[in-house]
């Protein structure tokens, strides 16, 4: 069946009325869009979805504080295990259905979900004002800034490259913290003799052999790890040969536990520590809120212990690996960042959540008072009246040295690196703890990842 | 238009017979073949070539702007190690799976056959591991083949503790593990399937061996075996297309690790695609698997109807 025009002119006049509708629908479409686009900034309901904080009910004391003032946002927090957060993100992201808030870590994440996220630098500015960047953590900032876009607001930051270990365990065996690898070597000795597990790592996940090779890195030769990662040095140099040959003497000497290359450390070595088979363990300033009674008694339940007893922690330098007299230092970025989905219908509210999690004082204290990250606001600590640590008098001041220290802290964690380097230095990590490869072959290997990785990027 | 069509097959005469003969069959028949057509070709066909033209890509799944590189993916593909350790593990995976699957599952289907007492209950068991998911299964057998694990307990508590391992810790034993577990999980399928094919044997056949003098195992290799050929094939397909498109044991079990020695196609792809962002890349392999996967398919089906027809 075929339309029939009889002149020209009518054809004209229907192609016009065409063109006339499809551009007031274009034009109606764009004005609806615009004004309710981003919505309400007090009210609604806005979905976060984030691997962490890993325990939910830290998600829902943040929301329960923001709700009280303002009581008309309902947020919805989802967890994503995060293994699967790339794989849950890409397709939510993409579509107009995925998450209104999403977490975002520095590295990796930044670059690949960054497009998907408003630029905060306006959030944050009315917020702080101008002067905002001088009174939010520069770490936790950086790491979350890509391209001159603010990706996410910081909500805490995280540092790596400290080990934790059971005091009590230490106690009983009157063992004193490892200083140097020969002592780690006689710790581990003296606990296997008796039939306890020393030190365990999940080395088949690639962000821990990397916390664990830094350090080492940090041990022979301090800042060398970071001007590698800026492409300022080689990897194949070497430091990271030596750095490689110590991290395989880990597996040698038995420090490092029998499996680990099959071993994750979530949820493997979290609960084997939280259990009491292994009394040290690679951890970084996330395991200070393991140091109070509530989340240590929770985690230690959660672990699969009936009637869990909780038992003190504490917070340990990396040995000096090397034995050059270096002190190992700690490195770290922002821990997560919260980010307003660009396809957000809600972002005003979004935005309201965000600014107050990162900025405002009531957020970031109660960031804080979790222990499980440390709140990147200026001004802002833990309220240690209100904490309960397991064993107060062995506890209270290593743990507030330990956090003190992280001020001064200035080598990033992530920030630095794309996926492609961070799964080379688990090839690497791997290959060198299995003994496929020499630490030299790793190290070109390693060396040849960021020439690729750096040639790609232009 | 029909009018048009008559007209046309007319003029042409006797000429037109085979045109006229499939526009009758065509006109009632689209409708019907409309549906799955739409989705073969809309869904199926079309996502391959979508796949291909992906692999042509230098892409992150984000960006607004994916390079065109031809076929460097495929280029770059042929020099990566891991891809050929993912093809060797696939190609050894299948051999051993599928001849240990085959047997065990043989000699299940003769033993059942044979009248045995709680016949039905052995059945069961034997089949419960195909209907568990392997989600379910992966922290019990990350756990049982820990080095702290159940395994290692139990070969320390029969004498036999010189053979402690850290089974899925270590390259060696780690793919050995993988096909252990695959096979504990298909072998009762194998054995339904084999049990079927059993239960169509003329009784009279095997009557006629007895009286011939054949023993068991005579019986099983000269009547019951080459009667089983059918299903053997059926087997061997899905067993080649299940190594190539293996992924739940080996990724929930080990990550595909240590040292990607529980790598295999499905894995890397999810690694490319998923986890680095390298879709181009991931849909070169997607591509590298299919031609595969079809050319293996059509290999078996091809020397399975050979042998069928030389008998």
């Amino acid at each position: 069946m075929r339309f029939r025009f009889t002149s020209k002119t009518a054809l004209r006049s229907i192609a016009a009325l065409a063109v006339a509708g499809m551009a007031s629908l274009g034009l109606a479409a764009c004005s609806g869009s615009s004004q309710g686009e981003a919505g309400s900034a007090t009210s609604g309901t806005i979905n976060w979805w984030g691997w962490t904080p890993t325990n939910t009910d830290e998600a829902k004391d943040f929301i329960a504080a923001f709700n009280k003032k303002y009581p008309d946002i309902k947020v919805n927090f989802k967890l994503i295990g995060i293994s699967d957060y790339q794989a849950a993100m890409r397709p939510a992201l993409s579509s107009n259905s995925g998450p209104d808030v999403f977490d975002l870590q520095p590295g990796a994440y930044v670059q690949q979900f960054g497009t998907y996220a408003k630029d905060l630098t306006p959030v944050a500015e009315k917020a702080l004002g101008s002067d905002w960047k001088s009174k939010i953590a520069k770490i936790a900032v950086d790491g979350l800034t890509a391209k001159g876009k603010l990706t996410a607001l910081p909500i805490g930051s995280s540092y790596a490259g400290s080990l934790w270990y059971n005091a009590e365990v230490f106690k009983k065996y009157n063992l004193q913290p490892p200083k140097t690898l020969d002592d780690w070597k006689q710790v581990c000795k003296t606990l296997e003799s008796n039939g306890q597990g020393c030190f365990a790592q999940g080395a088949s996940q690639e962000g821990f052999d990397q916390d664990t090779l830094q350090a080492i890195a940090n041990s022979v030769e301090p800042g060398y790890w970071t001007k590698a990662s800026k492409g300022d040095a080689k990897w194949d140099s070497p430091q990271i040969v030596e750095t490689l040959k110590i991290w395989k003497d880990l597996f040698d000497s038995g420090i490092m536990q029998k499996g680990a290359l099959g071993a994750q450390q979530y949820p493997d070595i979290n609960n084997a520590f939280l259990t009491g088979k292994y009394a040290m363990v690679m951890m970084g300033s996330w395991y200070t809120q393991y140091a109070t009674e509530a989340a240590m008694t929770q985690a230690i339940s959660a672990a699969g212990v009936a009637g869990a007893k909780p038992f003190a922690i504490l917070p340990l330098q990396f040995p000096d690996v090397a034995g050059k007299g270096n002190t190992s230092e700690m490195f770290g970025d922002a821990d997560y960042g919260l980010a307003v989905a660009s396809k957000s219908k809600h972002s005003a509210a979004a935005e309201t959540f965000v600014q107050w999690m990162s900025t405002s004082k009531e957020g970031q204290q109660v960031v804080a008072d979790r222990l499980d990250t440390t709140p990147v606001l200026n001004g802002v600590a833990p309220d240690f009246t209100t904490i309960k640590f397991v064993d107060s008098a062995t506890q209270s001041a290593p743990v507030n040295e330990y956090l003190k220290g992280m001020a001064s802290i200035n080598e990033p964690r992530f920030a630095l690196l794309n996926a492609d380097i961070e799964n080379a230095f688990l090839a690497a990590a791997q290959s060198v703890g299995s003994g496929s490869a020499t630490p030299q072959a790793a190290a070109k290997t390693l060396q040849q990842a960021a020439d690729a990785a750096k040639a790609a990027n232009g | 238009m029909t009018v048009t069509t008559q007209r046309v097959d007319s003029a042409v005469g006797s000429s037109s017979r085979p045109r006229r003969h499939r526009r009758r069959i065509q006109a009632p028949g689209l409708p019907w073949i409309l549906p799955a057509l739409v989705l073969s070709a809309g869904l199926i066909y079309y996502c391959i070539g979508y796949t291909g033209f992906l692999s042509t890509l230098n892409w992150d799944g984000a960006s607004p702007d994916p390079e065109s590189i031809g076929l460097k993916n495929y280029t770059n593909l042929v020099n990566d190690p891991v891809f050929w350790k993912a093809i060797w593990h696939t190609v050894s995976f299948f051999i051993v799976t599928f001849v240990l699957q085959t047997a065990i599952g043989v000699v299940f289907a003769v033993i059942m056959h044979s009248r045995i007492r709680l016949a039905v209950v052995y059945k069961v068991i034997i089949f419960v591991p195909v209907v568990l998911a392997p989600a379910i299964m992966a922290p019990v057998f990350r756990q049982i083949f820990a080095a702290d694990g159940q395994l290692n307990w139990v070969l320390g508590h029969i004498g036999l503790g010189f053979l402690e391992q850290p089974w899925i810790g270590q390259d060696s034993t780690a793919l050995p593990v993988i096909m252990a577990i695959t096979i504990w999980q298909w072998t009762g399928l194998t054995f339904v399937l084999y049990y079927a094919a059993m239960s169509q044997i003329d009784p009279s056949l095997l009557e006629a061996a007895r009286i011939d003098g054949a023993g068991n195992i005579r019986t099983l290799t000269a009547i019951i075996w080459p009667s089983l050929r059918g299903t053997t094939l059926a087997l061997g397909i899905l067993s080649a297309i299940g190594a190539l498109k293996t992924f739940d044991v080996p990724w929930l079990v080990t990550i595909a690790g240590p040292n990607n020695s529980t790598q295999f196609l499905g894995t890397y792809i999810y690694q490319m695609t998923i986890q680095l962002a390298h879709v181009g890349y991931g849909a070169a392999l997607s591509i590298v698997l299919l031609v595969i996967a079809l050319a293996m398919a059509i290999v078996l089906q091809v020397t399975g109807r050979e042998r069928t027809g030389g008998r």
